[in-house]
Formats: structure tokens, sequence, C-alpha cells
């Protein structure tokens, strides 16, 4: 099947679904199609629960949009760029009040305004919340407008290929997943807005399974770069168990980080902000009291407790009742009488397409929210400036992407690039194949975790990449068992799968060439920063052989000039 | 860490080779602490790659992975396996689709016609704000204005209720738990300004007034949302809008009456005063294919306890 618009969106998150209305709220008679594997109220956006930040003043009168940018560009450790951070918290007000017009139920407070918490990073109290579901309540709103305006969905379809002639967007392939058809969407404006690939951490991760990067992974095979792959997120407070997310939102509450012997350890790792110290440096004290001997033992791992206790039932029922919840499904544990064990998570990726301004290099592909890097996010990204960047150039993209759609011709999409989309998939079934999915992706997950995880060195670091290239050869051999074409999720598995190991890549090879500790990149071999040689963006293309090369981009300064970081 | 053998029964059908649903068995070692989800998951990366399933945040918030286990519809990935385990353990634990909807592949259900009915009952906010001044100022809501739609706004659309509800079982056309769910969440939102509109389209046939009261859709909710509050409070509002000339409207009078006589109400003769005596025999399928569904309402009803509270709040509401 053969589909024609004006502008294809890939993703159906908080990011993809603000582009869309927007695009048809600045031109209703331009067509736009949302193309997503799942269906949009399931995107990874739901996740969020602790808040989006802007500097509206409800809570601290004296905050300002400057303040904002101090907090954004010190929390990347100064690798973003500020014209971007500039843009994005300047529109922040706006569109979180815009958000709250169109139906986002917010937390309020006795004056009827948007409440404000205090979140990780920040000299101000600006994260506006719905108690600890906002990434939900504000996918759902988003959908609904959505449907106010008749955006059409293309729902569980699984993005294979961006098209385009070398320098102009033709658009996408993709696969129906309900009939395993392959189906065309010619289009002037694409936007991919596919969502982050922290998942390739797997278990040791808070993403949805289906967090793996698949619009990264095409762009890169499509010729467009990557940046600042390296930088990953840990997030401090990941369940024991699973990995599910307990939200910053928790310490914005008063939650206090014990170590076994009741210590609040994080008096002597940020004696000011304490628990509420970026996550980067919380993540890295928490890791640190565990290899000190200091967590405490089971049989699931080493952990740290958080305790709530002292917030007292009625605001644990209140303000964190998911939180409550997760803790009684996953660890069996009321958060009211006793501690909730956690250790740090994989949970975002902050290097992404590589975008200015959520354009990509090719005229007509843009790339916006967890799968693009313009970059506001630098080397660690502030809790609620995620849903945050999602709204502000999801919006913006929109924009232009409506004004942009009429003034480009439709150039179509070659039957050459379908029968090598077709070929591919067919390729899996073959009876010589042998390896299986399940074990290629769980080793991924566990190189990813001991060789490129918080903690990181250039020794672990080469046998990280190693590793990654030989699952990658091995990939080669991968045996697709399933071989209906009713919604094939054998064949998604390994569709995700090979986006995640050409990702993991570029993750290990750019975290092996920076030989500094920035941001949420911490080398052991080099532990400190070194604006002389690394104060800058690392680029990530694919060669024709497939392999990874790098290059570099000088970073965008502004009002705030390079200065130690301490909190 | 407490670990035993558990069957698992699980219904499969793929539309391309199969002409009937089917059951297979999988009989795997478990341990405590293990859900649904990890199971499925387990099975289909050690077992059978082909097992067809949804899921994807795995923390009880998206709605992908609703299945029914042992006849309910849970969420797999907070449903504990341990929970489920019935006989002393040694019964397999039956895994199935989702009821009321077309089943895609194994356990994967068509959820669409849900989304449809959102669509079609205008399940958004239509802001009192006009476009070009969006974005400059919030509303002001009070927390207690906030507090009367927030359970209602914890909906993940998972289609549980919709699987549990007996009027879908009876009538696809159904309006549907999620969708009067939704309109309540949207009526009550100080912020809209379409409750009329929305209102008209819910009580039109197959909608608001088709609820039987079962409760199903509320004891089963993933979220704990109390929907039936929300059911109530739409029919209210119906009357308080005086949208009383239809049949269904005619239904609530009858069921109002009976509440506030018996605190209870005579379900089956409400056909006969809702329709007429001709009209009453159109229900006579509805009425037959609920019987077979074991949910025939009591022919002769009792008083409830409390009824003098019941019909003091209908003498405080009448003034
Ligand atoms: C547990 C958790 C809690 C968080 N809490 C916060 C918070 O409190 N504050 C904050 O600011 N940020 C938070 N974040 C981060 C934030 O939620 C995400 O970064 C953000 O929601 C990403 O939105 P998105 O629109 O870019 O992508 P997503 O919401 O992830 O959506 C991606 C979309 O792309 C589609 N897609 C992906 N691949 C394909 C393909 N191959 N074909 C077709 N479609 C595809 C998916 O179907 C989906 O619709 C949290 C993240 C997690 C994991």
């Amino acid at each position: 099947m053969e589909h024609t618009f004006d502008i294809v969106i890939v993703g159906a998150g908080g990011g993809g679904l603000f582009a869309a209305l927007e695009a048809i709220r600045t031109d209703p008679k331009v067509s736009v199609a949302v193309v997503s594997k799942v269906y949009p109220t399931r995107s990874h956006t739901s996740a969020a629960q602790g808040g989006v930040n802007a500097a509206l003043g409800n809570k601290d009168r004296d905050d300002t949009v400057e303040l904002h940018v101090f907090d954004t560009v010190k929390g990347s450790d100064y690798l973003a760029d500020q014209d971007a951070v500039a843009y994005l918290c300047s529109q922040a007000p706006q569109v979180v009040r815009e958000l709250e017009n169109l139906g986002a139920p917010f937390s309020r407070f006795p004056d009827g305004s948007i409440a404000q918490r205090p979140f990780g990073g920040t000299v101000k109290d600006r994260c506006c919340y719905c108690a600890d579901k906002t990434g939900h309540t504000i996918l759902h709103t988003l959908f609904e407008q959505c449907l106010r305006r008749g955006v059409k969905f293309f729902n569980e379809y699984f993005l294979l290929s961006l098209e385009h002639d070398g320098g102009e967007c033709q658009g996408i392939i993709a696969m129906n997943m309900r009939t395993g058809a392959i189906e065309t969407f010619s289009a002037q404006i694409v936007i991919l807005a596919t969502g982050g690939h922290a998942k390739m951490y797997w278990n040791r991760s808070s993403n949805a399974a289906g967090n793996t990067g698949d619009g990264q992974a095409a762009a890169l095979r499509a010729g467009i770069s990557l940046k600042d792959m390296e930088f990953i997120q840990f997030h401090p407070t990941g369940l024991r168990k699973s990995g599910l997310l307990v939200t910053e939102g928790a310490r914005g509450e008063g939650g206090y980080l014990l170590n076994r012997h009741g210590e609040r350890f994080m008096a002597r790792y940020a004696p000011q902000k304490m628990e509420l110290g970026p996550r980067d440096v919380v993540a890295r004290s928490m890791e640190t009291e565990i290899i000190k001997g200091n967590g405490f033992d089971s049989d699931a791992g080493s952990y740290i407790e958080l305790d709530l206790r002292h917030l007292g039932a009625e605001a644990i029922k209140k303000k964190l009742p998911q939180i409550r919840e997760l803790s009684m499904h996953f660890e069996g544990i009321d958060p009211i009488e006793e501690p909730i064990p956690v250790r740090p998570t994989a949970h975002y990726s902050m290097g992404g397409i590589d975008t200015t301004m959520a354009k990509t290099a090719v005229r007509g592909i843009y790339a916006i929210g967890e799968c693009a890097c313009v970059s506001v996010h630098g080397a660690n990204r502030l809790g609620g400036n995620s849903l945050l960047d999602i709204l502000v150039f999801g919006k913006r993209a929109g924009q232009e992407a409506a004004c942009e759609a009429p003034q480009r011709k439709a150039l179509g999409i070659t039957p050459a690039a379908v029968r090598r989309a077709a070929d591919e998939i067919r390729s899996y079934a073959s009876h010589e194949r042998y390896e299986r999915y399940g074990i290629i992706r769980e080793e991924l997950g566990r190189t990813m975790g001991d060789n490129v995880g918080i903690y990181r060195t250039g020794e672990r670091l080469r046998q990280g990449v190693d590793a990654i290239r030989q699952l990658r050869r091995r990939f080669r051999h991968i045996r697709l068992y399933d071989t209906g074409t009713v919604y094939n999720t054998n064949l998604i598995q390994i569709l995700e799968l090979k986006n995640m190991l050409d990702l993991a890549l570029c993750v290990a090879v750019t975290a092996l060439e920076r030989q500094e500790s920035r941001g949420s990149h911490y080398r052991e071999d080099f532990p400190l920063r070194d604006d002389a040689i690394w104060h800058k963006h690392s680029l990530c293309t694919m060669g024709e052989d497939g392999d990874i090369q790098l290059g570099n981009r000088a970073i965008t300064m502004g009002m705030y000039p390079l200065e130690a970081r301490s909190y | 860490m407490e670990r035993r053998e558990v069957s698992f029964r699980i219904q499969r059908y793929n539309p391309q080779v199969d002409q009937t649903p089917f059951y297979d068995n999988f009989k795997i070692a478990v341990e405590k602490g293990i859900t649904i989800l990890r199971v499925l998951n387990h099975i289909k990366e050690q077992l059978e790659p082909r097992l067809t399933f949804r899921a994807f945040c795995q923390a009880g918030i998206c709605g992908s992975c609703a299945v029914r286990v042992n006849g309910i519809s849970k969420l797999a990935c907070t449903t504990q396996v341990w929970d489920e385990l019935t006989g002393g353990g040694d019964d397999p634990i039956l895994i199935e689709p989702l009821s009321n909807l077309p089943v895609i592949r194994d356990l994967l259900v068509d959820i669409d016609p849900v989304i449809e009915k959102l669509r079609q009952n205008q399940g958004w906010v239509v802001p009192s704000i006009p476009e070009e001044k969006m974005g400059f100022k919030e509303h002001a809501v009070s927390d207690d204005e906030f507090e009367v739609i927030n359970a209602a706004t914890d909906c993940i659309l998972c289609g549980s209720c919709y699987s549990e509800c007996s009027m879908m079982g009876v009538n696809p056309r159904y309006i549907s738990p999620p969708v009067l769910l939704k309109t309540f969440r949207m009526n009550n939102d100080t912020r809209d300004t379409d409750g009329d509109e929305r209102l008209r389209r819910v009580t039109a046939d197959h909608g608001l007034w088709d609820c039987t009261h079962c409760y199903r859709c509320v004891e089963h909710c993933t979220k704990n949302i109390p929907i039936m509050d929300g059911i109530h409070r739409l029919r209210e509002e119906a009357f308080e809008r005086g949208m009383t000339g239809s049949e269904g409207a005619r239904h609530a009078q009858a069921f109002f009456d009976d509440t506030r006589n018996t605190g209870r109400l005579r379900e089956v003769t409400l056909p006969l005063r809702t329709k007429g005596v001709t009209g009453s025999f159109g229900m006579l399928p509805l009425a037959l294919k609920m019987a077979l569904k074991g949910r025939t309402p009591p022919l002769f009803v009792h008083r409830i306890a409390g009824i003098e509270r019941i019909r003091e709040i209908y003498r405080k509401l009448e003034k």
C-alpha cells in the first residue's frame, strides 16, 4: 500500500502528538499522519511521573527563565548548546500553560494556580506536576486533542527505513504489524519522534520494552549523524528487582537516601542539595556506597534505601500514589511502613539524532524529543526537562513543518528501497540461521551494564566495544522462528535488537573516545572534566561497511561561561 | 526463595492457520514474586517464540498487557503468579485474551473499537479559552474541583472494564464503561464548555441509560477507579440538564422512583415502565442473553438496609 501525506510523524509519544496537533493548528489544510508501533497512549511518555519544568513563578515568585537556563546549562556540565537551552526555557511557561488550557489536569496550589515542586539540580522549585502521573496525563490530553482535530493515526506500524535522495526528504517505509504488509509513506516532511534508547541496558533500565531507538538507528543508516551518544543517564532510584522507576519527586517531597548504617550519606557528596543533587552525582554516590560495602545485601543484589516514612501516610497517598502502588506490586513493600529498596538504573538517552533546533542535515527531515539531540541536556539532563523538551520542540517542529510542507515537492519512494526492506525481512526466516534473539539481547544488556555503565574505564570500554562488535556479527545469523505475517512480534523483537546493537556500538565507541569525565559520563581513568580538549559534541556516522565513524562539533555558548560544577 | 512448578494454559489463535482458538499448556518452574508478564516473556523467549501478546512499560501505566487471568481481566505486568494459584497450586493458570474485543492473534485483541467510541463521544476537553489566547494564563482550578475528576484521569485505556462489562457482552454497540468514564471526566472539568453536546451523544441509543449497574467495571478496574460513581453522576447531570424526554430518561426516572421507594431497583419490570408493553417485547432477546450469562436480575426485590437514608437523600435532592 502507498500512502501520501504532507507531513508524516513517526512516534506518538508526547513529542510526536504535540507536533501533529501543532501542524494542524498552524495550517488545517496540510495532511498529517502519525505512525506508531504502539497505540499512542501506550507510548513511554506515559511513564513520566515527576513533572515538567517551567519558570511560572507560582511557587518561588522570584524564579526566572534565566535561572532555568542557568540550572539547565550547569546540569548539562556545559555541554548543552546555550541558544537551544535559552529557547527551551523561554518557551516553557507558555507550553505548560497551553497544555493546561487544553485540559491537562495539573495539581494545584490553594490559589488555583498550577502547583510546583522541587526537583533535582535546580535553585528554584519549578517542576509542574499532576500527582505522580504527569506524563500519563499529558499524553492522554494530547491524544484527546489529536482525536478532536481528526489527526490520522496509523497505529501498530513499525518504521523500517527513512528515505531521502541525498539531500531531500522522500518519506518512510513501514510495516503494518497487523498484516505484515510493507507500506510506503511519501511525505515532504518526516518528523522522527521515536523516543529513547536506554533499553539497550535491558533489565538494568527503567525504560519500556520498546525504547530501542528505532528512529535513531534508521537515521544512522540513512546517513544522518548521531550526537553525544556516550551520555546515558542513570537514574538514582530504580526498584532493586526490576529497575522500574521511583520518581525524583519522591526525594522532591522530602525522601531520604540511607545506607545500611542508617546514614544520609548524600551529606558527604552534595552537602547543600543532599538527596536533590543532580542525577549523575546522586547515582554515582549511591554506586560508590554500594562498592564500599555500605549498601544493603539481598538476593537481587546490593541496594540503598529510599525512606519516605517520615512524610506520613497522608502525603504519600496523595502525592505519590503510583510509587506506593509500584513498590507494593514489584517489591512487596508499602512505603508508608518500610523504606523502598533502590539502586541506579539506565534511564534516559541524552544523545540522539543530530539536530539544530529540531532540523536534521537532510531537508525536510526533523527529529524531536528523546530520539533527538538538540542539544539541551548536554552531558546530564535535569529531571523535568525532558517532558519540556518534547513539548517545546514538538510544537516548534509541528509549526515549521506546516509552513515548510506546501513549499516542497513530493518526491516519492523508490521501488528499489521497498525491495530492500522486503528482502531483509525475508532473509531472517532462512533455515540456515541459528542464533537466538533472547541470548543476544541478554548478552547485550549485560555488556552494557558491566562495561558501559555508571563507572567506566578505557579497558572495560574496549571490552565492551569488542563484545558489541561480536554480537553484531552473531546477529547476522539470527533466526526468525515465527514466519507468520499477522502481528509477528518475534520479527519486531529482531528488528528492535538490530537497532539496539547499532546504537550500543555508538554509545560504547564514543564513551571510549571521550577521555574525560563530564556529567553522566564518568571515566575512572580520567576523573576530571577536560575543557581544553573535550568541550565539544561527539558525532557518529555509519560507514558503507556498517562501522561507526567519529567526528566532533563545537558547542554554542551563551550567557553562562564554563565553570566548575559543584552542588 | 520459594519456587514451584506451575502450569499455564494459554489460549492460542493465529487466523492464518487456525480454524478456531485452542489451548497450549506450558509447565515451568516459577519463583515467588514473578508476574504473569514475566512468565509470558519467558515462554516467548525460551519455549515458543510465536506466542503473541502486547507488553510495553512493564510498570502498570501504559495499559498494553491486559489479558484475562483465570477468567478475570487484569494487567499481566502487575499480576503475581502466586496470587493466581488455585487447587493447592496444582490447577493450571488460565490465560486468555480480553473479552468483547476481536482477537487478532493469541492474547492480542483489537482495541480500535474503544478508540472509535471515544472519538464518537468527544472524549476531549473543548476549552473555554480561544485558540489565539492559549498559553498566556492558566485557568484557576481549586483542589476540590480537581478532586472530582482526579481518579478518572487515572484511566489507562487498558480495556479491562470493556472486557468485563456485562452489557458489552450482549450489545457490542453499547457505549462501554471507559467511554462513559471519559465523558464524566470531561463534563466535570471546570475548563470544558461542551458538556451539553457530549451528554446529548452519550444519552443516545446504546448509551448512558443502558448500563445495568452490575459493577463489574469497578470491581475489575486495574486502576481502582470508581467508574460507577462517574456513570451515576452523568445520569444526574442528564436530569439537571433536562435531557428527560428520551426512553432512557424514562428508564432512569423509573430507576429513580425505585431507589426512592425500596432502595433497590426492580429491574424485571423496568422495561415495562420505560418502553410500555409493546416496546418491551423488543427487550426479550436481551433478557434471554442476560439469563444465559447468569445475570438476570432477581424477581423479588428486598428492601435494603438504610432505605431511610436513601429516602432522606431524595427528599433533599427534590428540594
Ligand atoms: C520511568 C520514566 C520516568 C520519567 N519521568 C520524567 C519526568 O518526570 N519528567 C521528565 O521531564 N521526563 C521524564 N522521563 C523522560 C520522558 O518521559 C521521556 O524522555 C519522554 O517522554 C520521551 O517522549 P518522546 O515523545 O520523545 O518519546 P516516547 O513517549 O517514548 O514515544 C516514542 C514513540 O515512538 C514510537 N516508535 C518508536 N519506535 C517506532 C518504530 N520503529 N516505528 C513506529 N513508531 C515507533 C512509539 O510507538 C511511541 O509512540 C521519564 C522517563 C522514564 C522512563
